[in-house]
């Protein structure tokens, strides 16, 4: 069960009933998502983050949630494909390039907070 | 101990805007402190309320600018910070040193420079692939802070604004000595593309692509690249005494030097013959697109010596624009911290 992978619609609704179906139900918005339309997320993770959704809710002084997803690597690497379409809606041509984008770190989402409880293992690892 | 260096506060400078606070460290002054590199950066860094890139330079190596041009000192270590925290995988950088050997000239020819005009000096560029984690860029990431390509490139992530900072603006820092700040223009834009092949070099980790040929490869759009984006640079005058240096020790421009605008221009005025049938028909359309096309190469002017090329370099050199001089000590503050 471990090495299945959740979809991506499913995933983004657990997270909101993690959140609004707390004990102490909160808001919460998900940001860095929004470009992916066909993905698969670890699931061995999807528990634990549904997990720490949860556990925010029931923070004392926590109003509300974000909930981002941004590159851990920052600096990722991207297929462009340039098509071509014909009049009927066929690809006529094709050229493919990469692009490497650079990303901020997390520090970027985390200015002025102290308590941060880094639960990521070691960059390779699970 | 007290450190003391260098910064280029975020905001404007005389009418330039710098994206980041910008930090420049001696070496001389971290082993002096008793200090590690890391040590120092953070001891920097703790007193710094936002993004900041970090250099430390070194004045006792050598390097090569991006067309391969032999020049003294270099950033051996690169960081960057937000708030005082140096992210733990992607803060912090250190350059390789690459050993002589008969085997590395006969690779990279334009270091015949190395032995001819820095004998027994250090060489470093960028990092060892091998010791970092990021898969392309040579880069360090914290927050907004990003130090990239070997630490001559510096940006803010979030505001996505940029300046550049070529090594050999860096040594007259180092040096408190002449700079030009302006913006970067299409000329150097295209200039920076004409690279020479390196192994562990400042951008490129692999001799990926052949002296003649441009790593650009975009036509009339390299010009376009880097050209709205600030730029501290060495005074015209020293980098013509460089690429002097490195023709007297044989360099040949297209071939085992970079065909940059300013190689070429140096080239012309000395007599130093520009091999044009290395340069690929790539590279001479980026060129020809600010100016530098075959015939302009090819058109005679008045031969002048070493020392004319240097005292007229400000009308021998193209590049840079909205540009204006500044003797370091008055563009750039020194800060004394203890550590």
């Amino acid at each position: 069960m471990k090495l299945m992978h959740t979809k991506l619609p499913e995933f983004l609704k657990k997270m909101r009933v993690a959140a609004n179906e707390s004990e102490c139900p909160k808001e919460i918005t998900i940001r860095g998502l929004e470009n992916l339309t066909s993905a698969k997320m670890q699931s061995l993770r999807t528990g634990r983050i549904e997990h720490a959704v949860r556990e925010m809710t029931m923070k004392e002084g926590v109003d509300r949630i974000e909930f981002v997803v941004m590159p851990r690597v920052p600096e990722t690497m991207h297929t462009v494909i340039i098509k071509g379409i014909d009049k009927e809606g066929n690809i006529k041509s094709a050229i493919l390039e990469i692009v490497n984008i650079l990303h901020p770190t997390e520090e970027a989402e985390l200015l002025g907070c102290d308590d941060i409880d880094d639960r990521r293992p070691a960059i390779g690892r699970h | 101990m007290k450190l003391t260096y260098k910064m280029i506060p975020e905001g404007m400078l005389e009418g330039k805007f710098v994206p980041l606070n910008i930090v420049f460290i001696d070496y001389k002054e971290v082993k002096e402190a008793g200090i590690t590199p890391m040590e120092a950066f953070q001891a920097v860094a703790n007193t710094i309320d936002g993004p900041v890139g970090m250099n430390i330079f070194d004045q006792d190596v050598v390097t090569t600018t991006s067309d391969g041009v032999m020049v003294e000192g270099t950033v051996r270590f690169m960081a960057a910070a937000d708030r005082g925290k140096i992210n733990k995988d992607f803060g912090y950088l250190e350059m390789v040193e690459m050993p002589y050997s008969d085997e590395l000239i006969k690779e990279e020819p334009h270091l015949i420079q190395w032995k001819k005009n820095y004998p027994g000096k250090k060489l470093f560029r960028g990092p060892d692939p091998a010791t970092k984690k990021i898969p392309v860029h040579n880069v360090c990431i914290s927050g907004r802070a990003s130090n990239n390509n070997s630490a001559t490139e510096m940006m803010n992530i979030v505001t996505m604004e940029e300046i550049l900072l070529p090594i050999l603006g860096q040594q007259q820092i180092m040096r408190n000595g002449k700079v030009i700040l302006g913006l970067t223009g299409g000329i150097i834009s295209v200039g920076i593309g004409m690279i020479m092949p390196e192994m562990y070099g400042r951008v490129f980790p692999t001799r990926q692509f052949p002296a003649g040929e441009t790593a650009h490869g975009s036509g009339v759009y390299a010009q376009t690249l880097k050209a709205h984006i600030p730029c501290i640079v060495a005074d015209k005058s020293v980098l013509a005494e460089n690429i002097i240096k490195c023709f007297e020790a044989g360099c040949i421009p297209g071939r085992t030097v970079g065909g940059s605008p300013a190689v070429l221009s140096v080239a012309k005025r000395m007599g130093v013959k520009i091999d044009m049938d290395n340069i690929t028909d790539k590279a001479y359309e980026e060129l020809a697109s600010i100016g530098c096309t075959k015939e302009w190469m090819k058109e005679k002017v008045d031969i002048l010596t070493p020392e004319e090329i240097i005292a007229h370099a400000d009308d021998i050199i193209p590049g840079v624009d909205d540009a204006t001089k500044y003797n370091v000590p008055d563009l750039i503050k020194e800060f004394t911290i203890e550590v």
